[in-house]
C-alpha cells in the first residue's frame, strides 16, 4: 500500500509530502523524507514499550487495566502532581492532558519551557511580526538564521521553505535569496549561507541591540566580535530587502539573557518594518510543540507552565515550569507524556522523578521509562493513529494513520485514566 | 593535571537526532551523544587525540566522554543534547523555566576513566535518595 502526502511529525517543519510504502504490518519504504524522518518511520516498531509496573524494585509486565488503574490511583492521591511533555503527541491528547490536570489540581507544562519558553515570554512582552512558511517560500528575499542550525535540526526547511524553493515572487529560487547565518560556531547551516557572522558566546543581546541602533542610523563600532563594517552592511541589506525574515533557535533562548535576547530580536524586526516588510519566526523543535502551546492556550489561557492547584489556571514560568518544580522537589507524583525528561533535563532536576511515583506514557522505551513506576505504551501519532499537529508557524495539519497498532492512542489512554480518577 | 577552561554549549546534531529514533538504549545513541567537539589546538593543549576520553567538569557536575575534533573556535566546546551533557548543567533557571543549556563554564582534561554507558547512567540516577 502506498500512502501519499503523509505528514511527518518529527520536527516543527511538519513536511506534508511524505510517501509511505507499507507491506502488511510493516513500513517498507519512505520517500521524500529527511534522515530523521526516515529513521522515525522505518524504526517505528523498534524499542517499543510494554505495560509495566515496578514491583519489588523491578519493572514487571502487567495487563493494561492494572497499569491504568494504578496510574489513576497515584494521580488521585497526589497533593501536587506534575503533568509534563505533550510536544510529540497530537492535539486531542494534549486537550485530554489539560482536562486531567484540572481534575487533579496538577501543574501542567510542555517541553516549551526548555525550548522556546523564553520566546513566548518575549512575545508576551512586545509582540511578534510573524508570517507563515508559505509566505517565506513565496516572498522572502533575505533570510537570516540566528542561533539555529536547520541543516542538522530542520533538514528540509531549506528546500521546502527558506533557501532554494521557487515561489510566486521568488521565481529564481536560491539565486534570488540572500542567506545570512549568525551563530557562535560554523555549522552545516553556515555552508548554505552567503554570509556567516560569528558572534561571541552569550553576546547575542548586545549584537541585536547594536543592529537596532544601526537601523536608527548610529555608528555602533565593533560589537560582540562582529566588525562594524559587517553590521553596517547587514543593516543595509535588512532595510533594502523586499521581504526579510529572521528564523531563530535555541542559541537565543538557552543562553544567559534568554527572553531578553528574543525580546531584542523581536524589537529589531519591529524597527525594520519602518523600512520594509520584515518578519520573525522561532524554529520550533518537536513536531507538535507549537500545538501544545495552542491547545494549552485555548484551554487555560496560557501556553505552558500552568498550575491548577487553586482550581483555576495560574501561569508562572520559573514557578510552574517542570525543571523548577522537579529541582525544588515539589511534586509528589509525575505523569510524563510523549517526552523524555531524563534524557533532556539537567540531572539535578530529572533525579526527582526517581524519588516520586512517575508514570510514563510513550510509544518507545525511553530513559524516563527506565526509572518510572508505571509505563504505558501508546500508538505513535501520525503513523499508528490520526490526529492534528501544529506546524512551527502555527498552521494545523491533519495527521494520518498508515499502520495498525496494538497500542491505544495517547488520547484514549488519558480518557481512561480520567474515567478512573473520576470513579 | 593539564586542563583547560572552555565555554560549553549543548545542541542538536544529525547523528544524535537519528540515533534517538533508533532507541536511546542503543549503542548508536551512546556513541553519538557521549562526545564533546573541540578545536584541534585545544585538544593538543590537554593532550587528547581523536576519540580519546576526556573529563568535563562544571560547578554542577562532571562526565567522561570521547573527544572529537571540530571546526569550532578555541575556548568553546560543543556536546550533543543528552544525559551526559545534562550532568553538567544547572537546574537553576533564574525564574525563567529554562536552564542554561548553552554557555556553561567548564574545565576539560584528558583521562583514562571510562565513558559511562547508558545503563550506568540510569543506575547512577536510580541510586539517588
Amino acid at each position: 500500500m502506498i500512502y501519499k502526502n503523509i505528514v511527518c511529525t518529527l520536527c516543527g517543519c511538519l513536511c506534508d509530502d511524505i510517501e509511505v510504502v507499507t507491506e502488511g504490518e510493516r513500513i517498507a519504504d519512505v520517500k521524500n523524507a529527511c534522515e530523521f524522518s526516515r529513521s522515525k518511520f522505518l524504526n517505528h516498531a523498534k524499542d517499543r514499550a510494554k505495560h509495566l509496573i515496578k514491583k519489588n524494585g523491578k519493572l514487571v509486565e502487567v495487563p493494561i487495566e492494572e497499569a491504568l488503574g494504578e496510574a489513576a490511583e497515584i494521580l488521585k492521591k497526589a497533593d501536587f502532581p506534575l503533568i509534563y511533555g505533550l510536544s510529540s503527541t497530537e492535539t486531542d491528547a494534549q486537550r485530554m492532558a489539560v482536562e486531567l490536570a484540572e481534575l487533579i489540581g496538577a501543574s501542567i507544562d510542555n517541553t516549551t519551557s526548555v525550548c522556546h519558553g523564553p520566546t513566548i515570554q518575549a512575545v508576551q512582552d512586545c509582540g511578534a511580526a510573524k508570517c507563515t512558511l508559505g509566505e517565506v517560500r513565496n516572498r522572502a528575499d533575505l533570510v537570516i538564521f540566528w542561533g539555529c542550525n536547520p541543516a542538522e535540526a530542520h533538514i528540509r526547511h531549506a528546500t521546502r521553505y527558506s533557501i532554494t524553493p521557487r515561489g510566486l515572487y521568488t521565481e529564481s529560487g536560491r539565486k534570488g535569496r540572500e542567506i545570512v547565518h549568525v551563530d557562535v560556531r560554523e555549522t552545516k547551516t553556515s555552508k548554505m549561507a552567503d554570509i556567516f557572522v560569528k558572534v561571541k558566546p552569550g553576546r547575542d543581546y548586545e549584537l541585536l541591540s547594536a543592529f537596532r541602533a544601526a537601523v536608527k542610523g548610529y555608528d555602533v563600532g565593533d560589537v560582540a566580535g562582529v566588525p562594524s563594517e559587517t553590521i553596517t552592511q547587514l543593516v543595509e541589506k535588512m532595510k533594502s530587502c523586499k521581504f526579510g525574515v529572521i528564523f531563530f533557535g535555541l542559541g537565543l533562548t538557552m543562553t544567559g539573557a534568554k527572553h531578553m535576547n528574543v525580546d531584542a530580536a523581536l524589537r529589531l524586526v519591529r524597527d525594520l518594518n519602518d523600512h520594509t516588510k520584515f518578519t520573525i519566526n522561532p524554529m520550533r523543535g518537536h513536531g507538535n510543540v507549537s500545538g501544545s502551546n495552542d491547545v494549552m492556550t485555548w484551554c487555560t489561557g496560557y501556553p505552558f507552565a500552568v498550575n491548577f492547584s487553586k482550581g483555576y489556571p495560574v501561569y508562572n514560568p520559573g514557578e510552574f515550569s517542570a525543571v523548577d518544580i522537579l529541582a525544588r522537589r515539589e511534586c509528589d507524583a509525575a505523569l510524563i507524556i510523549a517526552s523524555d525528561p531524563v534524557a533532556h533535563f539537567p540531572a539535578q532536576a530529572s533525579e526527582h522523578l526517581v524519588r516520586i511515583p512517575t508514570i510514563v506514557i510513550d510509544p518507545k522505551i525511553n530513559l524516563t521509562s527506565l526509572i518510572a513506576k508505571i509505563v504505558i505504551p501508546s500508538a505513535i501519532a501520525g503513523i499508528e493513529c490520526d490526529g492534528t499537529a501544529y506546524r512551527m508557524d502555527g498552521i494545523p495539519l491533519r495527521l494520518k494513520k498508515v499502520i495498525d497498532s496494538e497500542f491505544l492512542p495517547d488520547r484514549e489512554i488519558l480518557k481512561k485514566i480520567i474515567e478512573r480518577v473520576k470513579a | 593535571m593539564n586542563y583547560m577552561k572552555v565555554i560549553l554549549i549543548s545542541g542538536r546534531t544529525t547523528k544524535q537526532g537519528i540515533s534517538l529514533e533508533m532507541g536511546k538504549t542503543s549503542e548508536e545513541y551512546s556513541n553519538n551523544v557521549a562526545v564533546i567537539m573541540m578545536n584541534e589546538n585545544d585538544m593538543k593543549k590537554i593532550g587528547a587525540k581523536e576519540d580519546e576520553h576526556v573529563e568535563v567538569r562544571t560547578k554542577f557536575g562532571s562526565a567522561v566522554v570521547r573527544c572529537k575534533e571540530s571546526r569550532i573556535d578555541r575556548g568553546i566546546a560543543f556536546m550533543p543534547y543528552g544525559p551526559w551533557a545534562n550532568m553538567m548543567i544547572s537546574a537553576d533557571t533564574q525564574g525563567t523555566g529554562m536552564p542554561d543549556y548553552k554557555g556553561v563554564e567548564a574545565k576539560i582534561s584528558a583521562t583514562d576513566k571510562d565513558v559511562l554507558t547508558i545503563a550506568n547512567v540510569i543506575e547512577r540516577i536510580k541510586e539517588i535518595k
